[in-house]
Order: C-alpha cells, then structure tokens, then sequence
C-alpha cells in the first residue's frame, strides 16, 4: 500500500499547474503538487489576459503567428478552461467579470489604460473611457501607490488621503477586513463629499473579501467604487492564487510546499518520480504522469546563461531564438525583445519535442513562442494549455 | 542561497503575519535580505527590530529564489544580541528547559503560581505574557518512563521535546503506543532541550551545549541501528535544520538523514509495505492547523495524509496562517499584541470551517488556538491512535 503514489505529479504552482491540478484532482485522479516557492502569479494584476492585441481575444487568438502555443489548443478548450476559472472563482468568492467575446480595460497605477479579458470584480466598475471623473482615495505613507501619475494623464481626476494608522499595502488590506476599520473609514469618506462620477483605489481594499468590501463601498457611498492595481505586493494577484491554491485543495489535490525538485527517477522513456534535497534525506515521490509549469525565467523554469537556455529539472529540449545579441532589443521597454520566444517547443498534447520522455506535459509560461508581454497573454495562456496539459495527462492515464 | 539572490519580489512580505498586524515591523525583505547588505560582522548592530520576527519562516518556504529571510534575520537577532543586554523574559525562555524541569518537579506549586492573580503579576513584571494560561506542568514526566523492549519490525528513538515531556506526557504516551500497535520498538534517549528556544532568546552558547549534548546521544543510538523520531516539529526544525547550518553540530548530517517526523516515518512503512494500519471511523469535523515549522521542514503533510486514509474523518488543512505564538515570541509581554492578533486571525479561519476540535502537531500552536478559541486542541497521533481503536479522544478543552 503505497501512499505517496500519485497519478499525476505538477511542478509548479503557478495559474497553469493550478489549473491543470483542479481539473485532474475534480475527476477522481491522485495529484500532488510540489513546488520550489509561491509562484509569479502573486505579482500579478490579478486579471487574466488572454490576447490583449485585437478587440475580441478569440479573434486575437487566431490572428497569432503560427508557433504560438495557443494555436496547439482546440478552440473548444480555450472557451471551456476559462469557463471553468469564471465558475471555480465564483466558487472560491473572488468572482471575476467578462467575457472572451470582448476585452475590457482597466485602469492602472499609472494613469494608462491595461487591456485584459477576465478581471477581478473589484475592478469591473474602472471606467472604459477617460470622461467620467475619478476621486482617488490615496493612503497616508503608502509608498507603492502615487495618484499624482493618474491625475497628470486623466482630466476630470483629483484625490483625498485617508491615514489608515499603517502604511503598507499588506497592511491597510488587513486593516479593511475588520469591521469598525471599515466603519471608521466609511464615515470619513462621507465626509470628504465626493462629487466625482467614480471613486478609485489601490488596490488594498481588503486581503480575502475585496468583493464584499467593494460591493458594501458601493452601495453605502452611492458611487461606483473600483480598486486600481499595484505594484507588489499585489494584492490581486495574492487573492487569485489563494482562490486558485484553495479550489485545488478543495477538488483533492495535495501541495508540497518547499520543494524545490532537485532529481528525476528514470526508466527508460518513462519518469517515474522526482526527488528534492530537503533537510536530511531526499524525499521522493513517485507518479504515472507529470506536467511541468515552471514558468519562464523569473518564475525559475527557464535558466539563462551566457551563451544558453536550459531547463534544469527534466533537462528538456529548449529553443532559443537566436545567438545572444538578438535576445535583447536596444529598447529596454520594447516588448519584442527576442528572450520572450525562448522556451520548450511541444506537440499538439503538449509533450516536449525532441525529448525522448512519453510521460510529461507542459504548460504555461515556460512554452516557447509565447511572447506574453508582446501579446498579452499570460494567464489565458496559462489556464487553456494548463487545462490541455490536464486531458493530455488524462489520455496517458487511460 | 546568499541575499544577493533576491529579486525583491515581496511574496515573502505577502507570507509574513507579523508585518500584517504589528506596522513596527518592517518585514522579512527588508529585515532580511535589504538590510544584509548593510550590515558588518565587525560593526555593533542597530536593528533592534529584527527582535520583533517571530521565526515561523513562512518567508523561507514561499520564496522563489531560495533566499532564506528568516535564517538571515536569526543571524542579525544573534548579533544584535550578542551587543546588546537582554530582557528578563530573554533569559528566562532560552533556559525554558532547566525552568520547566524546576517546574515539574515542584508541579503542584509551580501550576497553583502560574495560574494565581499575585503569579501572573509576578510573571507581567518580567515581561512575559498572560493572556492565554501557562501550560500545565506534569510530575510524571515522559523521561520517567519505563522503557518497552520486543523484537519489533524497526527500532525508533523517540525525541519527544520539552513541551510533551513537560506538559504534555499523555500525548508522548499516545505515540509510544501508535508506534508500539504497528510493532515498532520504541526507546527513549537521553535527551535535553532541542535548543531552539536558547538560539531564538539569543543564547547561542547554550543552544550548541544542548545540540551538542542531543547529538551525541541521538549519535550513538544511529550507530545502534535506531532510526530517530520526532514529534514536535519545531524540535525536528532545530535537529534538521539549526544543528547542521546555524550550530554546526558535528555529527547534523548523520543525524538529519536518519530522523524522521513519527507521521513521515509512518507513512514511509506503509510505502515500504511494512506495515497496513486498518483504520476505522472517526465521525469527527476537525480543522488541521498546520504548525509553520512542519511546512518549513518541506517533507509536505504527512499527518494529513494519514488523517485522509480514516473513514469518514472530516479534516480541512488550514496552512495560510501562524497561530502567532511561535514557542516563546508570544509570551513576551513586548509582542503580546501582535501574537494575539496573529493568533485571533489563525482562529478565525478555524471558525469558518465549523469545526469542533483543532489539530496541531505543536504544542504551542495548540496551547495558543485553543486558548483564543476556546475549542479543544488534539495532536494529529490522539486522532491517528483512536481510528485504530488503541485509545479514545477524551471530549476535553
């Protein structure tokens, strides 16, 4: 009787193990998910992007150059991964607004506008246009967050501070999650007599019940309240991998935290277990079937050296574009900078090419070609082939 | 992994329950890793806040990079310490080992003091805290045991820690017979304090002393063909982690590849197939706090694994928060505050699942959660121990 044998064994827990996890784990199988750390994911906005360059991300989709990893992805999962995050949020109580029909825009920190698919509800009621007025409330000796970058690029916007009694973002978003905290703050936000059509915020309104918060705001204000994103610490970005890390666990899945996997137990074409140097022994675990979703390079998937790019756990196949001089364009903030194609080039069910191993699929940030930052496609990414990589998973279990 | 590794990506500021209630704190970043930069071996230190971390090292085990905030800031507590005096409270917790057998021994008058209004003064002038009740010393201790010798399938030495020696001799019991029912003998070393409260009040002399004493004695029982096991998972932080990179016990790496957690130690006999423990129905709704030092040990949650192989036990696995005592932080009067509110935090999660007992593998966990909240407080071998019919739950707070 072995109970550390699993069906599937994920690396990383980021948005595409996650996903790929719920899914297996909801349909009987035995998950563990082992991870070095918390993933890029924290860091994030929170909203999913799908394919920010055209209208209609579907669209968008289609119009990518023929080695992006979303053209490996029927069309039918794309709509039914993100189908199930909307549900699987709404579930956790981080409900999330929009539609794969039509993208969406959301007012950021600095004043501009970002263009993603699936948002956060607390930043649903972030204006579409720059007529409307704003009044940002801004939090006494709160470093990460200056209204005065929205204000010198919106007309129509001006701002009151609001000393919370502690400055940092992790901080006032505790602070908002007691009751008379939130009290005290609403009396003094009546006070300031808002006239504005809007009222903005960082994002700091509340650590797991920003919907309730934003939505109690609302209605007791009388105005349209939604929350701006920051930089880390995100609070967004921290709620939807909690939802996510939940939901997981919720379904059945097992995490491993603080397992950086530092070995692979091999039988000829077959993986058979990871190993991690803990403190004392290895510990191992063993599994059928494995998906890697490491993530790129700040993520720790991909380890860039001076003339190359590896993948360190499976020591997998990786493409890079180009000999060094052409990583990088001369622009630091170009987003065609030629890194962003390097990664593991798989086939239609996400099995590495070029690599002998029959067992292990991949997902995420980690694909080559994804060119995120250029397309605007992080998360959606992350969550269809993450879902792909789970019925590729399933198919090899059959 | 050196501080320069960080990136400064603030997930460890996300992971830290001090930052999030005490605003004196500056958090893990910059107390670690941002503030290392700037400080020398040769120079006094400053940074008296790095005393208000409480070493749950949440910090380490989210971090990406494999920076180690906690440990970076452990070694500014020693230096700071090292310049500075300490507080009462200090000195007495780093020799909590030598006070708790003072305290067994005169038991009956020890409890009657901590427990009495003119004691508690007696224990706020010193700095400590009040708000949750003293443990309870034990006469008979776990030490005073009679020892069971079979020709069992392994042979275990059992280092149970102060807090089940001490307090807690009952549960120390219950896992001796866990392990015994699956035919396993279990002997009991000669052990003291693991050491971590001493290296956590700045007292590194006396953390190595006991290392030292500790590894000698789990030495010889290695070299005897016993495999060690732990229950406190703090204790097994300390022999796994401090004793090989903080203390330099020479004989850590010996001793950190032969112990074992008693739930990973049993989950690794049933992999191995020696053993196939029947378990039966535990009607029960239980809440699983996860003690921070087991998440930091990343040998994941073997408790909770065996607790999911018993019929119809209902466990929900609550790891998102510190219980805020962490061993003696909570119970100086200067951190008082943060502890409770760290703790109320913890408490309110528990509440949400409905649950009617709290599980902790740490006797401190336990001692705070169950002080805040109320509810009954059990170690995951009681409920391990009354699946398998070997003793029952008593229904007590």
């Amino acid at each position: 009787m072995s109970v550390t044998e699993y069906d599937v064994i994920i690396i990383g827990a980021g948005v595409a193990g996650l996903t790929a996890g719920a899914l297996l784990a909801s349909r009987g199988f035995q998950v563990a998910l082992v991870t070095a750390g918390e993933p890029t994911a924290c860091l994030s906005t929170g909203c999913i992007d799908v394919c920010s360059g055209n209208h209609n991300p579907l669209a968008g989709i289609k119009e990518l150059p023929d080695a992006h990893p979303f053209h490996l992805v029927p069309e039918k999962t794309i709509t039914e991964s993100l189908d199930n995050f909307l549900k699987a949020m709404q579930e956790m109580g981080i409900p999330y607004t929009g539609t794969l029909a039509e993208n969406r825009l959301v007012l950021s920190a600095l004043g501009t506008f970002k263009t993603s698919c699936l948002v956060p509800s607390t930043m649903k009621a972030a204006p579409q246009d720059t007529r409307d007025s704003i009044h940002i409330i801004s939090f006494a000796g709160l470093k990460d967050f200056y209204p005065g970058y929205i204000i010198s690029r919106r007309p129509n916007t001006e701002f009151s501070v609001y000393d919370a009694g502690v400055a940092s973002t992790m901080g006032i978003a505790a602070h908002f999650e007691e009751e008379d905290c939130l009290e005290r703050f609403i009396s003094w936000l009546k006070g300031q007599n808002v006239s504005a059509d809007r009222i903005a915020f960082p994002a700091v309104l509340g650590l797991e019940s920003a919907d309730k918060i934003v939505k109690m705001l609302a209605l007791r204000i009388g105005k349209p309240v939604f929350e701006i994103p920051t930089i880390p610490p995100s609070m967004p970005g921290r709620r939807l991998f909690n939802a996510l890390k939940d939901y997981f666990r919720k379904k059945g899945g097992t995490i491993y935290w603080g397992w950086p996997v530092s070995g692979v137990e091999k039988s000829g074409k077959i993986i058979e277990g990871v190993t991690t140097a803990s403190k004392g022994r290895p510990n191992s675990l063993n599994g059928k079937s494995f998906i890697l979703a490491t993530g790129s390079f700040v993520g720790g998937g991909l380890v860039a050296g001076r003339e190359t790019i590896t993948e360190n756990i499976f020591h997998l196949p990786v493409h890079v574009p180009g000999a060094r001089e052409t990583w990088f364009e001369n622009d630091y903030f170009s987003f065609s900078h030629g890194i962003g194609r390097a990664g593991i080039i798989v086939d239609s069910s996400l099995r590495p090419d070029g690599s002998p191993l029959e067992n292990i699929f991949v997902c995420g940030g980690i694909l080559a070609d994804t060119e995120i930052l250029k397309n605007g496609c992080g998360h959606g990414l992350a969550i269809a082939t993450g879902q792909r990589a789970a019925e590729s998973c399933m198919e090899c279990l059959r | 992994m050196n501080f320069e590794h960080c990136i400064r990506c603030t997930i460890c500021v996300e992971n830290c329950p001090v930052l999030l209630v005490n605003p004196d704190f500056p958090g893990p970043k910059q107390a670690g890793p941002d503030a290392q930069r700037f400080r020398s071996d040769r120079e006094k230190s400053f940074d008296e806040w790095v005393l208000l971390c409480s070493q749950c090292k949440r910090c380490v085990i989210s971090c990406p990079c494999g920076v180690e905030p906690a440990e970076i800031i452990l070694k500014a507590q020693q230096i700071y310490g090292q310049g500075h005096p300490r507080s009462a409270a200090h000195l007495l917790f780093a020799n909590n080992y030598y006070l708790s057998a003072l305290g067994s021994l005169l038991a009956p008058v020890a409890n009657w003091f901590a427990a009495s209004e003119i004691g508690k003064k007696i224990l706020r002038s010193l700095g400590i805290a009040t708000y949750i009740p003293f443990p309870k010393f034990r006469f008979r201790t776990l030490r005073n045991e009679k020892k069971s010798r079979t020709k069992g399938i392994k042979k275990v030495a059992f280092f149970y820690g102060c807090y089940t020696n001490f307090y807690r001799p009952d549960i120390g019991r219950k896992i001796i017979r866990l392990l015994s029912s699956f035919n396993i003998d279990v002997v009991l070393p000669r052990q003291w304090c693991c050491g971590l409260p001493a290296l956590g009040n700045g007292n590194l002399t006396l953390a190595r002393s006991f290392a030292q004493k500790n590894a000698a004695s789990l030495s010889n029982y290695i070299d005897a063909g016993y495999d060690i096991v732990y229950s406190c998972t703090s204790c097994g932080q300390a022999i796994l982690h401090d004793y090989p990179n903080i203390l330099k016990i020479p004989q850590a790496k010996k001793i950190a590849e032969n112990t074992y957690n008693v739930h990973e130690y049993i989950v690794k006999l049933m992999d191995e197939g020696y053993i196939k423990p029947q378990f039966q129905e535990v009607r029960r709704k239980l809440a699983y706090h996860i003690p921070c030092h087991l998440r930091a040990l990343g040998i994941g949650y073997p408790a909770a694994k065996l607790m999911s192989l018993i019929p119809a036990l209902e466990c929900d696995i609550l790891d998102d928060a510190c219980c805020g005592l962490s061993g003696s932080y909570g119970f100086k009067k200067s951190n008082e505050h943060t502890a409770m509110q760290i703790g109320n935090r913890a408490v309110a999660h528990i509440k949400k699942t409905g649950a009617e007992a709290i599980v902790s593998d740490c006797g401190s966990c336990r001692m705070q959660l169950g002080g805040l909240s109320g509810l009954m407080t059990l170690d995951p071998a009681e409920v391990l121990s009354e699946a398998l019919g070997i003793t029952e739950i008593m229904d007590r707070k």
